[in-house]
């Protein structure tokens, strides 16, 4: 394929220009996704005495809506696989939007569940996803900082939505808040109109543009690589492979992958409950309410400043070429923090314990796309965070309703403290221990694939379909290698560029 | 280019998705987001059912007085006890009929030494009795509203200190900020309390008359329910810009009766509207600005192509 040779030479990501547009784009978009359904507790006390229901009946909307966000991971992925971010990040807004403005109107609380739990939910995980894809599509070198830029969006809007939130509901009531409410998250929209399509490489995209008109789609295709080829040749396939086409279950025989998929959903097992809890817990100790509600804005602050500088550290040399490990310790900092909190019972003991939190949670969310995308490569990324954040989705779910559980039977917070702890040092460790272990696999396999360089042999493998592609894919993850030996220099750029 | 793909492939795909999409939401579902604070009231409701067998059952005041439980003696007098130097208010909330006892105490480490001690209600003094060398108590029988009142300790010696009991009806909470309603839609007001009332009464203002709800025509406008004793709940349907104004409910205790006010608005659509369609306008700004800069910006390029 002419094309694919000519990819070689071509310019990688731009790690620029538009891109850090791009990235402010993705900012207004995840930071709707995460933020959105947090701001809605406000609001829960009034629909709760209009509708006559009891709290955990309330608690549903809330949860249906991070379940669907998180749950409906795999459709967007292939949403975005077949049609790009853009049409998927608009669409996605759209469906906020309506999902909001018709529960405006709703006269049931069932009527609730659907408009905001399922249709806001599932636009949320619309903007969620090509959020993150598209940034993995506009750089490589600066892509640590790029994720970190996009992913503090969560904790300032958050900051904004929460007195926003207030203001509306004081001034509108809750039906005219969803109202208002519906029309800014079509501001995603907006957010979406600023994802620029972008291929592997400006050149074979642009060529095949201008020569075949509206076979955009096919740049899009050749990310799949040899998935195409095989298009061609076969005739008539089976379900299962055109499935594969639009989300790559071959993933789950990537070691990187899996190590990635177990250690997460290990951790965020004790992720979310100590931020749901934290609040009750001050009241508890004695803490008014306002002080209370201080402990978490102290935690949105630090975390909003966490996470770009994380990028920043992240994408040093020094920690770059080891980022698996660096969010190993980030998840082991995080659990340490929750093992300590119980010996903190004054308020300023607590104070603290909100600042380290925030700084751990800043730096563990900051670095959590941004090793998948270390790992697997940015072409196999769309598929592999679709997959992750359905596996997620569970464990997700069960955290809190698990750390209540332990406070209702022991009557005490400190055990659903070390619970999280333990199991988020468990995972860190987990994730340590595994990523040495797969950085010595790798290191090991690029060295038997130089001394198959040596051989004349044709380096262009990627014709010879699933078997290559999983070579390929472990040299995905010396996406370091341009910038672990410079030597090298643009031999191993090119290499990067050829799998993204 | 996939021109194989098959819709009914596409359609089997998404019907798997969306399963396990229920099956995820299956999960979450019975399990509060935020089970705290279900267990917080929970926790709470079963202290109240406690107290609530003792009439008069102290309630503090997170403002004034930590968190204590009283009644440590027998059933028929309920203790209350100020500690100073420390908070020196303590607000009692009582329902029935009953017998309190309310002691201030010295701590052992205060620099008072053997002060002067009067209990006073207003102007009016009450004799004490001393309990230990450092706590002096008075006994009150309250059986109407005559006996409520704020009962204050004061201590004498190098300094004056005092310490107050207000005992009152138990409060009711209603809603501080404005309610917000809309035109045509119902409106909801509800009034709790943390003791049984013997009954509830919803008023309305008008003007400066309150008129008991029952007696506004017409009757189906207006749903009062009382799902328990200790709370009532007010639906105001069919609303329209006449019903904005003040309502009250009243709990009425042995003791006497407690109010609780609720401001209610009533808006017509068009409020909220404006700045819907203010943002939309700016949504579809924005978008076409970006469309139309990204077309200009490509036709520059392809004539920086063709020029090149």
């Amino acid at each position: 394929m002419p094309a694919r040779a000519e990819a070689g030479r071509a310019p990688g990501p731009p790690d620029g220009g538009w891109g850090w547009v791009v990235v402010f784009g993705a900012f207004v978009s995840i930071g709707f996704a995460y933020a959105f359904p947090k701001g809605l507790a406000i609001f829960f006390k009034e629909i709760q005495d209009f509708f006559g229901t009891s709290y955990s009946e309330i608690a549903w909307v809330s949860s249906i809506m991070l379940a669907t966000t998180y749950g409906a991971g795999p459709i967007s992925s292939i949403l975005v696989n077949r049609y790009g971010s853009r049409p998927v990040v608009m669409f996605g807004g759209l469906l906020c939007g309506v999902g909001m403005i018709s529960a405006a109107f709703c006269t049931s609380i069932l009527q609730l569940y659907i408009c905001v739990g399922f249709i806001t939910g599932f636009g949320l995980a619309l903007n969620l996803q090509p959020s993150v894809i598209i940034i993995g599509k506009y750089f490589l070198k600066r892509r640590p900082i790029a994720n970190g830029l996009a992913m503090a969006g969560s904790p300032v809007m958050l900051c904004t939505l929460a007195p926003l939130n207030q203001f509306l509901f004081d001034n509108f009531g809750w039906r005219g808040s969803f109202l208002i409410l519906g029309a800014i998250l079509l501001n995603c929209c907006v957010a979406g109109a600023l994802f620029r399509p972008i291929g592997p490489g400006p050149a074979p995209v642009k060529t095949q543009v201008t020569e075949k008109g509206k076979d955009a789609l096919k740049g899009k295709i050749t990310e799949d690589g040899p998935m195409e080829n095989k298009t061609e040749e076969e005739g008539e396939k089976d379900c299962f492979e055109k499935v594969n086409q639009y989300l790559d279950f071959s993933l789950f025989k990537h070691r990187g992958f899996l190590i990635y998929l177990i250690g997460n959903v290990l951790m965020f097992l004790g992720f979310f409950a100590p931020i749901v809890f934290l609040a009750p817990y001050a009241k508890h100790t004695g803490i008014d309410e306002y002080s209370a509600a201080f402990l978490l804005s102290i935690l949105a602050i630090v975390d909003m400043v966490a996470r770009p500088t994380t990028g920043i550290v992240a994408n040093s040399r020094w920690v770059r070429p080891r980022i698996q490990y660096f969010f190993s310790f980030a998840i082991a900092f995080n659990g340490a923090c929750h093992l300590l909190c119980p010996l903190a019972s004054s308020y300023t003991g607590l104070i603290v314990y909100s600042s380290f939190f925030g700084l751990a949670f800043g730096m563990v969310c900051a670095m959590l796309f941004e090793t998948l995308m270390d790992l697997v490569g940015a072409a196999r990324f769309t598929s592999a965070v679709g997959l992750v954040t359905i596996a997620e989705c569970c464990t997700i779910l069960l955290g809190p309703p698990i750390g209540g559980i332990l406070i209702d039977t022991f009557g005490d917070y400190k055990y659903m403290f070390i619970k999280c702890g333990a199991v988020m040092v468990l995972a860190g460790t987990f994730l340590f221990i595994m990523n040495y272990y797969n950085y010595r696999m790798l290191a090991k396999e690029e060295k038997e694939r130089k001394a198959k360089e040596e051989d004349p042999k044709s380096v262009r493998t990627e014709n010879e379909g699933k078997k290559n592609w999983n070579q390929d894919s472990t040299q995905d993850g010396p996406e370091l290698e341009p910038l672990r030996e410079k030597g090298e220099g643009l031999k191993k750029e090119m290499n990067g560029t050829n799998e993204a | 280019m996939p021109a194989t793909f098959s819709w009914r492939c596409l359609v089997r795909l998404l019907l798997l998705l969306l399963l396990l999409l229920l099956l995820c939401t299956s999960l979450s579902g019975g399990n509060p987001a935020d089970p705290p604070m279900t267990t917080q009231d929970s926790n709470q409701t079963q202290v109240i059912s406690v107290t609530k067998m003792k009439a008069g059952h102290e309630l503090s005041d997170a403002a004034t007085q930590e968190l204590k439980p009283g009644g440590k003696q027998s059933t028929d007098v309920a203790v209350y006890e100020i500690v100073l130097p420390g908070p020196s208010e303590k607000n009692i909330s009582l329902a029935s009929p009953v017998k309190v006892e309310l002691i201030c105490k010295l701590d052992e480490n205060s620099n008072l030494k053997n002060p002067q001690v009067t209990w006073k209600k207003g102007s009016e003094t009450i004799s004490h009795t001393t309990k230990t060398q450092n706590s002096w108590a008075i006994q009150v029988t309250v059986s109407g509203s005559s006996e409520l009142g704020s009962y204050t300790c004061f201590l004498k010696a190098e300094k004056e200190v005092s310490a107050t009991f207000h005992l009152h009806v138990p409060p009711v909470d209603g809603r501080e900020k404005p309610m917000i309603a809309y035109i045509g839609d119902t409106a909801v007001m509800v009034c709790k309390t943390e003791y049984n009332a013997k009954t509830w009464s919803w008023y309305m203002t008008n003007g400066t008359e309150l008129i008991s709800i029952d007696k506004i025509l017409p009757k189906d406008k207006y749903d009062i329910e009382n799902p328990s004793a200790s709370e009532s709940r007010l639906e105001v349907h069919r609303l329209t810009t006449a019903d904005t104004g003040v309502y009250w409910c009243e709990a009425a205790f042995d003791l006497g009766g407690s109010k609780a006010r609720f401001d209610v608005k009533v808006l017509s659509i068009a409020e909220p509207l404006k700045p819907f369609i203010a943002v939309v306008a700016e949504v579809a700004i924005l978008v076409t600005t970006i469309a139309l800069y990204e077309v200009y910006s490509k036709r520059k390029a392809k004539v920086n192509q063709k020029t090149t």
